[in-house]
């Protein structure tokens, strides 16, 4: 499962970070971390009420025309704005792009952002950990490359990218200490995966993948060599 | 990506994305209609009868309110005729009387012809809570666009469904 069957098109960056982020998750709560989804709760009801409402003013206006409820319809686009107006401050300025938020085992809680420039393929991870006993917050910033975890033929691969993740934020490298790097090293994080080696790592997984799903990915299974070749051309 | 619809809260996040977009479109409409008081305060040209002011196309923008003085002889207004459902975009020529009373005869600039042929069997004038607004601003030609869509409805449901396509697959 290191190498997801969907593939997405390497030029695509809204597609390369939406990967990444749909990855964070999946690799923290394997590691029993608790997510928590207030964040996301709090936007989708701010969002749905602000829906309802709409909803509920198209059927009044649409039963009993517009003279006979143009009050009722004024407070309705007041309201409207309103709710509109908190979900943009709370994405703005409370979710700030936050793609987890979860507590590990040990009570540590963490809440991971991430962005991306336009036009340039880097992955901004930005780890605010809160320790357990209400201490002061730490703040790590990552910014790798996408190409260290996106083969050429844009299979996502998740050995690399959990490995940056576990060396990088101590909390989770305690979690998974296969995936973290070895300490003795004065770098802080591992040496980047050759094309190579990602190459090598896809194909072994898609052959696994493949004899699981069969014919269904079986096709699938020449790509990575193919994204290789183009890659050191 | 659409295996991402397996995931509850970000399947409803996605269809909130394309919620929004509707919802905000129509409550920005009805925020206009509500401002300039009139059910509808944009409307598409659809005749040639008001040449060489407005052609067929061109987007004018409604005011219903009275604020400073009534409405008057020369203004471009538009109104409704009991039993027709489309609004007809001309000028007052004529008017008797002041108030909410006042009688309304209107033309439009390029027929021969004033309006009583086009008013409800019986109707021989306007009052004033016939007319949906008087023009105060237009934008040539925008509208030809919702001309294009109510000729060929088909084009509504492609262009309803490529939009909601691209927010499912785009998840921005």
């Amino acid at each position: 499962m290191a190498v997801s069957q969907e593939k997405v098109t390497v030029y695509n960056l809204a597609d390369l970070k939406t990967t990444s982020d749909d990855a964070i998750p999946n690799y923290l709560n394997s590691l029993k971390f608790r997510q928590s989804h207030r964040l996301t709760d709090v936007r989708l009801a701010l969002g749905y009420s602000a829906l309802a409402l709409a909803a509920a003013c198209f059927a009044w206006d649409y039963k009993l025309g517009f003279e006979s409820t143009k009050h009722l319809t004024a407070a309705a686009v007041v309201v409207y704005t309103l709710l509109n107006g908190a979900l943009t401050f709370w994405l703005f300025y409370v979710e700030r792009g936050t793609v987890y938020v979860g507590t590990a085992p040990s009570g540590e809680t963490l809440r991971i952002s991430t962005a991306t420039k336009k036009n340039v393929p880097t992955y901004h991870v930005t780890v605010e950990v809160q320790p357990k006993n209400g201490g002061k917050k730490e703040v790590l910033k990552i910014s790798r490359a996408f190409t260290e975890w996106f083969d050429g033929a844009g299979h996502f691969v998740a050995a690399p990218f959990q490995s940056m993740l576990a060396s990088a934020v101590p909390v989770v490298g305690k979690l998974d200490p296969k995936r973290a790097a070895p300490q003795e090293s004065a770098m802080p994080v591992p040496a980047a995966y050759t094309p190579e080696m990602l190459d090598v790592l896809a194909k072994a997984n898609a052959s696994v993948v493949g004899s699981a799903a069969e014919e269904a990915t079986g096709s699938e299974t020449p790509v990575p060599k193919k994204g290789g070749k183009k890659r050191r051309a | 990506m659409l295996s991402s619809l397996q995931n509850p809260r970000q399947a409803a996040a996605q269809l909130l994305n394309f919620g929004l977009i509707l919802s905000t479109a129509f409550m920005t409409w009805k925020g206009l209609s509500v401002i300039a008081d009139s059910p509808s305060p944009i409307v598409v040209v659809l005749s040639g009868s008001m040449e060489p002011a407005f052609q067929r196309g061109d987007l004018l923008v409604l005011w219903n309110r009275n604020l400073f003085s009534e409405t008057n002889v020369g203004e471009v207004v538009v109104y409704n005729v009991k039993g027709k459902d489309i609004p007809i975009v001309h000028r007052i020529v004529r008017k008797f009387g002041t108030g909410p009373d006042a009688k309304l005869l209107t033309k439009g600039d390029n027929n021969a012809a004033d309006d009583t042929e086009l008013y409800a069997r019986g109707q021989d004038y306007l009052t004033r809570k016939d007319i949906v607004g008087s023009v105060v601003a237009y934008i040539p030609f925008v509208g030809y666009v919702t001309i294009m869509l109510s000729e060929h409805p088909w084009l509504k449901t492609v262009m309803l469904g490529l939009m909601g396509l691209m927010v499912v697959m785009q998840r921005e």
